[in-house]
């Protein structure tokens, strides 16, 4: 078995029953703590439709925030939309998900994503200098938050030499890039990368709780 | 370090010989300044926090904790970051062994972590050195938590937090002083039944109003704190003023008049509901439909938001505001008022608009009484917390870094150019007083209660 | 054996007369500075010189690259045959047969002992020796004996390169490739299935030319004809930079020529000449004539996730051991759960 077909087969199994398993047990073992009842008369009635409120509104700062936030919000929304671009609308990524899921949907030409792409990595690297120059980052960071960086990094670079080369044989980049994902799925469930979970249940929780006081949500 | 008892047996406070007069050019990481209760062992110590953070790992605090993405946001929302530029102030760092602490015992991954010692136990080294961030420098006015893109309630958590520093007996002394005061003798200024009595009567003179104390039954408990109690007892006149003005059946009942909670701002949960419970008990003995609470901010998350909880079942009646009562009443046409003439702007308690849900009130009152209402920039829910509130008022080690959080407050007040600044909080009120003398300021905060009940009027049928 | 025409039999037969001939020898007998003596000795040498002896063996195969050879046009198979090679044994295309061909074998093999060239079509079953027999003999038994007086050994075609189809899964004969049982001697491997005509004739020239083995990428391919992927000489891959490709046989980016790799193209991980030799001298290629690359020149190219299946899919594993990891961790979530619940209690005892 060569690297590639190692990469495409078992690895990429092993790393999806690993991301199912270990996303289950990273919610659940939060879900089912103890939760406490909510006494209190309720202003508005919470529950859902607060939390899919908050869900939604959370993603925009409060003009009150807003110039003190501007550029790492900013960083974040590049990221993650540069992020989303190049991973759901390149087309070979594309049929990756068909062949998973059965979804098609249409993508964007290759060069429109290598640009994405390269823009992303810059990104990448300005919000790695923040957390390592900002006080306030240089202060609260940790293992996770470098790790993480990386995992999600990995994968868009080890994507972009492909087109690239650098003298080195196709298979082997296609198959390190899937390497790549595979950590990234691996490491997704035990690090700080599960917030894309705990994003709706943090922000819903606080939600509900906010839109019952009638608060400021 | 001596410890003082008094002959009650009580722990009154430590006495802590700090210098902090001398150069400390020389120095180059300042002692780390905390304050001790009890002849606890270290050990017992953490062992009492860890016992204490555990009981505050349910599902909320956990989806919280897992949630943090270190962003860093958190500190740009913090008065005590953006007036001093110190890092260590980031709100979530403030939590950091409680966060610790959840992960390696509460967590999902918890077992992982102490198996694979990715996770140290907490210190009391770590305890010590986070007491200053999680009393000197968090009045839990819940900024942090509106920022938070991943909605994490970071105030919540801090309040939670101090649960288990309490119970280590590793809390500011003055605040734990004030705590006892309130736990035992029933007000944190200890002021006693007869006391509020005396006063009560006191203001039924100057104010020429008819009080109502101890009634049997009435359908409206009013409550007051002992801030206003000993330093703004014009408040108590109000009170009866407006109550009256309404023609209410109301009473202040002498076994159960403190609104205040020290027991929540210290950290003490079981004293919290033991106060708690003294105003639960009194309403239900005197039949009321509605429980009045003051000018107070706390005093509103304290029953309004979490007494139900303290009760262990829905409250058996309303809890209001003095400042939603006000609108009511305003809106309604039952009160009247005359509009003054200056303008004026408004200093919201954080506790009552932005964590508790009753921002509009005030401003239906503001909207009946001023001519010329002007709201800050910035302000509402989104205001600078007046850096006096969760207990910070009364931990003297911390003036110097209330002094300058105030500062962000007075540019917000100084740029309406109003005449009065009002509140409805009479800790944010003596904050005010405290920070007019400290900075021989223009403004000061007056009372928002005191100014309607100057100014009413008869209402029409 | 006297029936293979000598150096001195094409030359009459092209027409060339003996004056002329012995002419060339004088020549030749000046130029190495050799007394005129010698030339009647150098006349009788080039006379009697003889081609390179070819011993093809054929074992697992579907006759395929036989047939892909024949279609050879430069050279042609009767060009290869008669004038550079002496093709002393294949199956389908020699005249004898029975005993007659497996002497022609054996004589071949001790006339050149050391010399000869040896090519094999078909993979070798080690499963049972009785899968496939030659005379009687296992492929295996054929092979090893035949080898082991060769120069060099060329593997014709994927299955004697990888093990090809009878190889793939579940390989019930135990195929094997010329690779993993001949380790003593120089092999080539001309992989494809087929491999292209002038591919193969084209290795055999280059080696028959220069007499020593072609630069070899780790397969053991020629680099010449092997070193590029199909994707990199694609005349379609303008289209796949573009993101224009056919979503299914017939549809509009099919008809309008447009990149095959959704529908299962391997030729970003397949290495061969088929974009730039093409097919019947030149003419076409499968993507040129509408169908995905199938990556036949790949080891293992039967088994390598489905000819319609994009190089970019993964395999994800059955719905059960997806069902199982679900149920692992909601059993994990649940566990930690609990024991988180029954720390705290015991925490808050201590405490």
């Amino acid at each position: 078995m060569d690297l590639l077909e190692f990469a495409r087969g078992p690895a990429l199994q092993v790393a999806i029953y690993i991301f199912i398993a270990g996303s289950l047990w990273r919610v659940l073992g939060v879900l089912w703590l103890q939760k406490k009842p909510d006494h209190s008369a309720a202003r508005h009635s919470g529950g859902i439709g607060g939390a899919l409120k908050v869900i939604w509104s959370r993603g925009f700062t409060a003009p009150a925030f807003k110039s003190r936030t501007m550029y790492p919000k900013t960083l974040g929304y590049a990221l993650h939309i540069g992020l989303f671009i190049t991973v759901f609308f390149f087309i070979p990524h594309i049929v990756f998900f068909k062949g998973l899921f059965g979804l098609n949907w249409p993508g964007l030409p290759n060069n429109v994503i290598y640009f994405v792409g390269v823009v992303t990595v810059a990104i990448g690297i300005a919000v790695l200098i923040r957390r390592m120059t900002h006080p306030v980052m240089k202060l609260i960071s940790n293992f996770d938050d470098y790790f993480s960086w990386f995992v999600t990094l990995l994968p868009l670079a080890t994507g972009l030499i492909m087109p690239i080369r650098f003298g080195i044989r196709y298979e082997t980049l296609l198959a390190v890039h899937i390497l790549s994902v595979a950590l990234l799925l691996i490491w997704l469930p035990f690090g700080k990368l599960a917030h894309t979970y705990f994003v709706f249940i943090s922000r819903g929780t606080t939600g509900s709780i906010l839109v019952r006081r009638g608060a400021k949500t | 370090m001596t410890d003082h008892k008094d002959d009650t047996g009580h722990h009154a406070y430590a006495e802590v010989e700090l210098d902090i007069e001398s150069e400390r050019l020389s120095i180059k990481k300042p002692d780390v300044r905390f304050d001790r209760q009890g002849d606890l062992s270290d050990e017992e110590r953490v062992t009492k926090a860890m016992a204490h953070f555990a009981k505050d790992f349910g599902t909320t605090a956990a989806a919280y904790l897992d949630a943090c993405v270190h962003c860093g946001m958190c500190a740009e929302a913090c008065h005590y970051y953006v007036a001093t530029g110190d890092p260590q102030y980031t709100p979530i760092w403030k939590l950091e062994p409680f966060k610790q602490a959840y992960k390696r015992e509460a967590g999902p991954l918890a077992p992982l972590y102490r198996l694979l010692g990715l996770k140290k136990k907490v210190t009391i080294e770590q305890l010590e050195e986070w007491q200053h961030l999680l009393y000197d420098s968090c009045t839990v006015c819940g900024r942090c938590s509106l920022i938070c893109p991943m909605g994490i309630d970071i105030a919540a958590l801090v309040g939670m937090a101090r649960h288990g520093m309490f119970k280590a007996g590793l809390i500011p002394h003055e605040l734990h002083a004030v705590a006892t005061k309130a736990e035992e003798d029933g007000s944190p200024l200890g002021v006693t039944p007869q006391l509020f009595q005396d006063r009560l009567e006191w203001m039924e003179d100057e104010h020429e109003v008819d009080m109502n104390i101890d009634k049997e039954q009435a359908d409206v408990l009013a409550v007051i704190s002992s801030i206003e109690i000993q330093k703004y007892p014009d408040s108590m006149g109000a009170t009866a003023k407006v109550l009256n003005a309404m023609g209410e059946n109301w009473t202040f009942r002498t076994d159960g008049f403190e609104a205040t909670n020290f027991g929540l701002l210290s950290g003490n949960a079981d004293w919290q509901k033991d106060i708690s419970m003294r105003v639960i008990d009194a309403a239900i003995k005197v039949g009321a439909k509605t429980v009045l609470l003051p000018e107070c901010g706390h005093a509103y998350m304290a029953l309004r938001w979490m007494g139900g909880n303290m009760y262990g079942k829905p409250l058996p009646f309303k809890v209001l505001h003095i400042s939603e009562y006000l609108a009511d009443a305003l809106n309604s046409g039952k009160l009247k008022v005359k509009k003054v003439e200056k303008s004026v702007t408004f200093h919201d308690p954080c506790q009552v608009s932005r964590r508790g849900g009753a921002t509009q009130a005030p401003r239906d009152v503001l909207k009946h009484l001023c001519s010329d209402y002007r709201e800050m920039p910035g302000g509402g829910d989104y205001n600078w917390c007046c850096g006096g509130g969760g207990g910070v008022v009364t931990i003297h080690r911390a003036d110097e870094l209330r002094y300058k959080v105030f500062k962000l407050k007075m540019e917000q007040v100084e740029a309406t150019e109003a005449d009065t600044l009002l509140s409805s909080c009479a800790n944010c009120r003596q904050n005010f007083d405290d920070c007019q003398s400290h900075y021989d300021w223009k403004y000061t905060a007056d009372s928002l209660l005191e100014l309607v009940a100057e100014n009413l009027e008869e209402a029409n049928a | 054996m006297k029936d293979i025409p000598t150096l001195g039999d094409i030359l009459q037969a092209r027409g060339v007369s003996r004056r002329g001939f012995l002419k060339y020898c004088s020549a030749t007998a000046s130029l190495l500075a050799l007394p005129p003596a010698m030339v009647p000795q150098i006349a009788n040498a080039l006379e009697q010189a003889r081609r390179p002896s070819v011993i093809w063996l054929s074992f697992q195969e579907c006759t395929g690259c036989t047939e892909s050879l024949t279609r050879s046009s430069s050279p042609t198979l009767e060009g290869l045959i008669f004038d550079t090679i002496s093709l002393d044994y294949h199956h389908t295309l020699q005249a004898a047969a029975g005993e007659a061909a497996e002497a022609a074998r054996h004589a071949a093999m001790e006339e050149n002992n050391g010399n000869y060239l040896v090519l094999v079509d078909g993979s070798i079953p080690l499963g049972n020796p009785g899968f496939s027999t030659i005379a009687g003999m296992s492929n295996y038994d054929m092979l090893m004996e035949t080898v082991e007086g060769a120069a060099a050994v060329v593997a014709i075609g994927s299955c004697a390169a990888f093990g090809g189809i009878p190889g793939a899964n579940p390989n019930p004969t135990g195929a094997v490739s010329v690779r993993d049982l001949v380790k003593d001697k120089p092999v080539i491997n001309v992989p494809g299935c087929p491999p292209i005509p002038m591919v193969i004739t084209g290795v055999l020239a280059q080696y028959l030319t220069f007499g020593q083995l072609p630069e070899l990428d780790r397969h053991g391919r020629p680099m010449a004809f092997f070193g590029q992927t199909i994707h990199d000489r694609c005349y379609r891959r303008p289209f796949y930079e573009q993101g224009k490709f056919a979503e299914t046989f017939d549809d509009e980016g099919a008809r309008l020529g447009w990149c095959l790799f959704k529908l299962g193209c391997k030729g970003p991980i397949t290495y061969n000449a088929c974009a730039t030799m093409k097919w019947n001298s030149g003419t076409s290629f499968p993507i040129e004539a509408g169908h995905p690359c199938l990556g036949c020149s790949e080891p293992g190219f039967w088994d390598k996730g489905g000819f319609y299946n994009a190089v970019s899919t993964g395999e994800i594993g059955s719905g059960t051991a997806l069902a199982g990891a679900a149920a692992a961790g909601v059993a994990i979530g649940a566990a930690a759960a609990a024991m988180s619940r029954a720390r705290q209690k015991k925490t808050i005892k201590e405490g």
